[in-house]
């Protein structure tokens, strides 16, 4: 029987006559408090009206998703309504991979300030990890997504019961991407080790090779009739039971404990140098023989500053393989495929292209001293983020191709007219958005983004409503009777683009309003 | 028999630049000729680097005059720019291109001879950035950087050699390397503009200096007139 306390039932003192625990929970809340102090700063990079017309298109457009589709004739009624609720579960397990793999590819989510805009701070993992979480949203792939899994949620049990369903795929959303982070934060951990990014890679590729293998053996389709997301589904649907109160209590469960969790392994990641920027400015580039043409020269530069940069290159992979890779698992149709390029090229023009003059960050200033005319830099520029776009969407359309059959003559030209018209409108916008409005970003980290978040929001939010609506149109153009519809229908389309385009042009070209954009971009 | 007065290399008479609500330079008049180095010196928002941009064809002027080289910097850009080598005072450099890269860059635009890349060897070895030519400039230094930037700007001989805080985080090598650009270009014949802080270095780098105060000039004097303590004390007299 012990006659005094041990050393380990004392608990530990620090200077200041605090115990351990009391000094990590005083620390943890100081760094939820900064969040907030964050935010704010943020915030004051962008006007209240803007940010207020945001967030209520957001608001919105979520309401309208979530409630209109149980108003529809036929929701939790029809035979699709069945079919959509037996495919509701999983839809659920889809959105946890989407929000996992956009979390991994953007090195544990997106950055609340820069790096280096806080480097003299003393900011924690653990206010970096929320503020990660908080920028989830701002992914163009994550609010489609959303809005798609609430509105399959609504019209699955029609309007008598749609409010609690569609609060539990609320909840879902939420925890699936607290989830994610969690999983984020250990894989960026992984990957900064010693021979990590290799790691990280063959993971990947095995788990890639793994899901094809279900694919191609047929037991995919049964695998995913059994995933775990079915008892939250069931859960749901039921409308205000016991069993739907249970489900969102052990929802709730899920997102605190994702949320707390997900701090450790942050703490862990940002212990450790990132290796995958560090060998990309460390490494030895190849010479290649100079540029024939002086157009020739000025894209190759911009090209380099592209898919040199990590979250360029990791947020194509992303963007391009994701969306391919789900089409082919859901034998989609071709008149269904025309939602594709729509999607990616959006994304891809998050990555960099809603702020093209960034990519030289500081160095426009010497670019803009070198004789070239502003015309030529506007093409190279315009050439670049059209030909980035075209490879992320090209690659998604060929794997998700590979299923769909031998296409009709409408089905093919329509899909082909829809990219040409997405690629510019994504394009365009692109550009008017750059020049209107420029910002200070340096894309070296894999976390960083091109503008700041509530810009992402209006940004993502436009491209996601003028891009689905026009691959609406051509999807059902794909089912007309003839082909030449889908050519005249993307003539005045493309007219418009090239419109705005050159008004993007004018602007680049006068001489004040591009030095306004210089010394912005330069910082 | 009069003596004929050179034309400066570069004039600038009566020059505004204007940012929304602020004024960034009000008034300034400069005149460089070909052979001398003028040194801008002044304190931080003086309107130094807002003058150069405006001479580099980077900037336009709000109000006033600016003839580079020949070329009206409204009317003239391009020709400008061909005249002028530019190091601008932050960065300058494009982050994921390479040094060689940047100097192939420069030399498909600025249509330069084949065998510039001896010379471009010359210069990357002259500034201690051979061993990192091909690696992209984002991994760099900050006094890697400044030293590049110098090395851009003076890599097709120009007729206007504009330097903007060249010393800038430099080590006592890439200093000795700058002032040598800077010697170099003069004894060409080129037309040098430096503009910094840091008086000693202004003195010993130019033949002239031009002191700007509140984004205007105050004096233009020589730089034996601003060497030494009796320099200093007429310096800190000018800024205040």
């Amino acid at each position: 029987m012990p006659i005094a306390a041990s050393s380990t039932s004392v608990p530990r003192r620090r200077p200041g006559g605090r115990t351990q625990l009391e000094h990590l929970l005083r620390n943890e809340w100081c760094a939820i408090v900064d969040v907030g102090h964050l935010l704010r700063f943020r915030a004051t990079t962008i006007s209240r009206r803007r940010r207020a017309v945001g967030l209520l298109a957001f608001a919105a457009v979520t309401v309208l998703a979530a409630a209109v589709p149980a108003y529809v004739p036929g929701a939790g009624t029809s035979e699709r309504s069945v079919d959509v609720l037996v495919l509701l579960p999983s839809a659920f397990a889809a959105f946890q991979l989407l929000v996992l793999a956009s979390a991994v590819a953007s090195g544990g989510g997106r950055e609340l300030v820069p790096r280096e805009q806080l480097v003299a701070y003393p900011v924690s993992p653990t206010t970096d990890h929320l503020g990660a979480l908080l920028l989830a949203p701002l992914n163009i792939a994550w609010l489609i997504q959303s809005w798609a899994l609430l509105g399959a949620t609504a019209y699955g049990v029609g309007p008598d019961r749609y409010l609690p369903a569609v609060l539990g795929s609320a909840l879902w959303i939420l925890a699936a991407t607290a989830v994610g982070q969690v999983v984020a934060w250990s894989i960026e951990g992984v990957r900064r080790l010693p021979h990590g990014i290799a790691t990280v890679r063959l993971a990947g590729v095995a788990v890639l090779a793994g899901a094809g293998l279900l694919q191609v053996t047929g037991r995919l389709g049964p695998l995913l009739d059994r995933v775990p997301t079915r008892w939250f589904v069931v859960g749901l649907v039921e409308g205000t039971t016991w069993r739907w109160a249970g489900t969102l209590l052990v929802m709730m469960v899920m997102l605190l404990a994702a949320v707390v969790v997900g701090a450790v392994p942050a703490h862990y990641a940002a212990r450790l140098q990132p290796r995958d920027e560090l060998r990309s400015e460390s490494g030895r580039q190849r010479p290649l023989p100079e540029a024939r043409t002086i157009l020739g020269a000025m894209i190759r530069t911009d090209r380099s500053s592209v898919w040199r940069a990590v979250p360029m290159r990791r947020g194509l992979l992303v963007l391009a393989i994701g969306p391919g890779l789900v089409s082919l698992a859901g034998d989609l149709p071709w008149s269904q495929l025309t939602i594709l390029p729509g999607l990616v090229a959006s994304g891809g023009a998050l990555l960099f292209g809603v702020n093209a003059w960034c990519l030289d960050t500081r160095g426009v200033l010497w670019r803009e001293s070198l004789p070239v005319g502003p015309g030529a830099v506007f093409a190279a520029r315009a050439w670049v983020l059209t030909e980035f776009l075209l490879v992320a969407s090209g690659i998604t359309l060929a794997l998700a191709c590979l299923r769909a059959g031998v296409p009709t003559a409408a089905e093919l030209v329509a899909l082909l007219c829809v990219w040409l018209v997405v690629l510019a409108q994504v394009v365009t916008a692109s550009l008017r958005w750059a020049q209107r409005s420029p910002y200070a970003a340096d894309l070296r980290s894999a976390r960083a983004t091109p503008a700041p978040p509530v810009a992402m929001v209006i940004y993502s939010t436009k491209l996601a409503v003028a891009t689905t609506l026009t691959s609406l149109v051509f999807s059902g153009l794909a089912r007309a009777p003839h082909w030449s519809l889908s050519v005249l229908v993307a003539l005045p389309f493309l007219a418009w683009s090239a419109v705005r385009l050159l008004q993007a042009r004018d602007g680049w070209v006068d001489p004040v309003e591009r030095v306004r954009i210089v010394t912005t971009v330069a910082g | 028999m009069s003596e004929q007065v050179p034309r400066p290399v570069v004039d600038v008479r009566a020059l505004y630049v204007r940012f929304g609500e602020v004024d960034a330079v009000s008034g300034v008049d400069l005149a460089a000729h070909a052979g001398h180095s003028t040194a801008l010196l002044g304190r931080n928002g003086a309107g130094k680097s807002t003058t150069m941009r405006v001479i580099a064809g980077v900037v336009p002027p709000t109000a006033g005059s600016v003839v580079v080289a020949g070329h009206d910097v409204r009317r003239e850009p391009l020709g400008v720019k061909r005249a002028v080598g530019y190091c601008p005072d932050v960065g300058g450099l494009v982050p994921r291109a390479t040094p060689w890269e940047h100097l192939q860059l420069s030399a498909r635009l600025r249509r330069m001879p084949h065998g510039w890349e001896e010379q471009a060897r010359t210069l990357l070895e002259r500034f201690e950035l051979g061993d990192v030519a091909h690696r992209v400039t984002a991994g760099f230094s900050h006094g890697m950087g400044r030293r590049l930037s110098v090395l851009l700007a003076a890599f097709h001989e120009p007729a206007v050699l504009l330097l903007d805080e060249p010393f800038d985080g430099v080590d006592p090598i890439g200093v000795e390397a700058t002032l040598e650009v800077v010697n170099d270009a003069r004894a060409r014949g080129a037309c040098v503009l430096v503009s910094t802080h840091l008086r000693e270095l202004a003195v010993e780098a130019c033949s002239s200096v031009l002191v700007l105060r509140g984004g205007a000039r105050v004096a233009t004097v020589t730089a034996r007139d601003m060497a030494g303590e009796e320099g200093a004390r007429a310096y800190r007299g000018l800024l205040d």
